[in-house]
């Protein structure tokens, strides 16, 4: 299934998340890391099979959005619907990444990478 | 008797001759027998009998004469009474029809009245002037308002898909607070749509808009259901894989929009709407069922009627019930069987077959299936911006060359090479285990279809390689696409694989090209994330094609 572009598919975003505009209480934010729980099933909507493809890794939901190709606040309606049923996990990476910071080795590739980039 | 004839000379001759002929035959018999009654009698009454018996033979030559003349005059009126008979019949049964036929075939007046053999009576001659005047002066105020119609149609079909198009990309701009707003914006302008949509094929001119791919079953159908007011109370069961070919989809699902709307429009408002897709050797069926109305026998019946009719009857129009005559004429054109059945549900199911020419099944995904994946949000920046561009243009341009060189997005093939450049895609992680980057398989599936677009990913590494901006549109020979492969080394050059000719390999510059002044899309930032999370998670040099499939194993999160 190919995923939705820029008017590049029948499908109106409406459809997509059954007319919901708003996750409730959204529990995402843009680098919330997502890892899918189980494989697709099959029936599933094709967003839902594709969230779960991409996040056999965890992926962010940046990631996810930009992969899906869907605006970020309809891929957090469709995670919701995800993480209701237990099929995904999410996980906030900050306190991790935020312990290893301080070491100044890191700090160094981080700035090499930052200037390759 | 005489004193008739001045009334028809020409007409009333022969019967008239013919009572003088029997007036004087009988006048001669008469006289002779009178004579001898007259020289056979006695003498002295021969003056009284002759007077008598001549009177009376006179009288009687007479009524003779009257007699056949009548019979006579009776004869000819009844003759050219069947022959009127017979002109009023033939004006009827093959005049009239033939110059209506020819009016309505477009013909002009003048050119209907040529061609057609004319009566030979004035009368009947000038019954089929006005008739002709008067249809042929129908027929082009018909004609008139049908194409007024259709233009009109055609251009609220063109702004409401330009302005489904703007909304999309507002969806895609504005966050949380609008989106909502946007989506019923973008729902509206979908059911206007499909109202020209309707007009536009009621009126035959083309369907709305062309896809260039095929597009697959669960995207037609709900695209069919967004363009519906109740479209949350359809239900889909789908699992098919199979697409409908790009030519037929618009049909195909304005088709089933309007089916969908009947279906929600006949039902109460609460019950859900189903819909089934079945994968069957004839094509593919979608049955549409409700839980409203058992439809009559006679209901279905003209239900089906409507649906199958050859040509569009405009009087059987309501106004408000057009959607039957639009399945009709959409079935017509693209050969969909619709029939109607009382559902098991309780309702009325209706059920569609998508004949086989149209269906097409999508390349199978690669086992993985998740391979190409990632690789996707590059192109997807890309390839929708192009596309989108295309389907503009191509509502002007008919021209089958330029659509043909679409399908695929055509510059994919072109440009192998770009998609290889990009580091960070788990995708290419992935691959990087088999030591392969088999850019070739991908491109058949639908999510590698954009895979052109790779380009964008590199975008954060754009600077490396400026002196290349100016060649993304370059052509690779296509014969040259499928080289699967361009590795890098770790200075981020490029290395030619071993046994590959210099000629052979890919050329590798594209990637930096394009993106940089668009502003940053999430696709970008999502790709930046990534390289900065790869660069923080230690791959010391980050050698470009390096290998992130480490990265999640050793996520220390």
């Amino acid at each position: 299934m190919s995923p939705l572009g820029p008017d590049d598919d029948p499908d109106r975003l409406y459809t997509v998340t059954g007319g919901r505009s708003r996750a409730a209480g959204s529990r995402f934010d843009l680098v919330t890391l997502i890892v899918a729980e189980c494989e697709p099933a099959p029936g599933m909507q094709s967003e839902h099979v594709r969230i779960l493809e991409l996040a056999r890794r965890p992926t962010a939901v940046v990631e996810l959005s930009a992969a899906l190709r869907l605006p970020v606040s309809v891929v957090r309606i469709l995670l919701t619907d995800l993480l209701d049923t237990g099929r995904i996990t999410a996980r906030h990476p900050r306190t991790a990444a935020r312990a290893e910071l301080p070491e100044p080795d890191l700090l160094k590739e981080v700035l090499d990478a930052l200037q390759r980039l | 008797m005489t004193a008739q004839t001045p009334a028809r000379p020409q007409r009333a001759r022969p019967p008239v001759v013919a009572a003088l002929y029997a007036f004087l035959v009988a006048l001669v018999v008469t006289g002779g027998a009178v004579l001898w009654a007259v020289l056979a009698g006695p003498a002295a009454l021969r003056t009284g009998l002759a007077w008598g018996c001549g009177t009376v033979a006179v009288v009687l030559s007479a009524l003779l004469a009257v007699t056949v003349y009548a019979v006579r005059t009776s004869a000819r009126h009844r003759a050219r009474i069947a022959e009127l008979a017979a002109a009023a019949d033939r004006l009827a049964d093959e005049t009239l029809p033939a110059v209506v036929a020819r009016l309505r075939d477009g013909a002009s007046v003048d050119t209907a009245l040529g061609h057609t053999p004319m009566p030979a009576d004035e009368a009947h001659r000038r019954i089929v002037e006005t008739l002709a005047t008067e249809v042929g002066r129908g027929e082009r105020m018909r004609a008139a308002a049908m194409s007024a119609c259709a233009s009109a149609a055609g251009r609220v079909q063109a702004l409401a898909t330009s302005m489904l198009a703007d909304l999309r990309e507002m969806e895609h701009r504005h966050g949380e607070e609008v989106l909502g707003d946007l989506l019923k914006l973008d729902h509206t302008t979908a059911q206007a749509g499909r109202l020209a949509d309707s007009i536009a094929v009621l009126t035959g001119a083309r369907s709305g808009r062309r896809w260039n791919k095929p597009i697959a079953m669960e995207s037609i159908l709900r695209g069919a259901m967004g363009r519906i007011s109740a479209y949350r109370r359809v239900r889909l069961h789908s699992s098919s894989t199979a697409a409908v070919a790009g030519h037929a989809a618009e049909g195909v699902m304005h088709a089933l929009a309007e089916i969908m709307d009947n279906a929600t429009s006949f039902s109460p408002p609460t019950s859900p709407v189903h819909v089934y897709v079945e994968e069957a050797q004839a094509g593919v069926v979608v049955s549409v069922e409700d839980s409203g109305l058992v439809m009559t026998e006679t209901a279905l019946r003209s239900a089906e009627a409507a649906v199958s009719a050859k040509t569009l009857d405009l009087m059987s129009l309501s106004g408000t019930r057009l959607g039957l005559a639009v399945v009709g004429c959409l079935a017509g054109k693209h050969g969909l069987t619709v029939s109607f059945r009382p559902s098991a549900r309780g309702g009325t199911s209706v059920v569609v077959l998508i004949p086989q020419q149209l269906i097409t099944q999508p390349p199978p995904k690669p086992a993985g299936g998740r391979t190409e994946v990632p690789e996707v949000p590059v192109a997807g920046l890309r390839a929708a911006h192009d596309a989108q561009a295309r389907e503009v243009h191509e509502r002007d341009a008919h021209d089958t060359g330029v659509r043909e060189r679409h399908p695929r997005g055509s510059d994919v093939p072109d440009r192998p090479a770009a998609r290889e450049t990009r580091p960070a895609s788990g995708a290419g992680a992935a691959r990087e285990t088999t030591g392969h980057r088999p850019t070739v398989p991908d491109r058949d599936t639908g999510a590698a279809r954009d895979g052109g677009a790779s380009r964008g990913p590199d975008d954060p590494h754009g600077g490396s390689a400026p002196q290349d901006r100016g060649v993304p549109d370059v052509p690779a020979p296509r014969g040259a696409a499928p080289a699967p492969a361009t590795e890098y080394g770790p200075s981020g050059l490029p290395k030619r694989r071993r046994g590959q000719t210099l000629a052979g390999a890919p050329i590798p510059q594209v990637p930096q090209a394009t993106g940089r002044t668009r502003g940053r899309s999430h696709e970008e930032s999502a790709a930046r994330l990534r390289s900065f999370r790869r660069a923080v998670q230690g791959e010391a040099p980050p050698a470009r094609p390096t290998a992130p499939e480490n990265a999640p194993k050793d996520d220390p999160r």
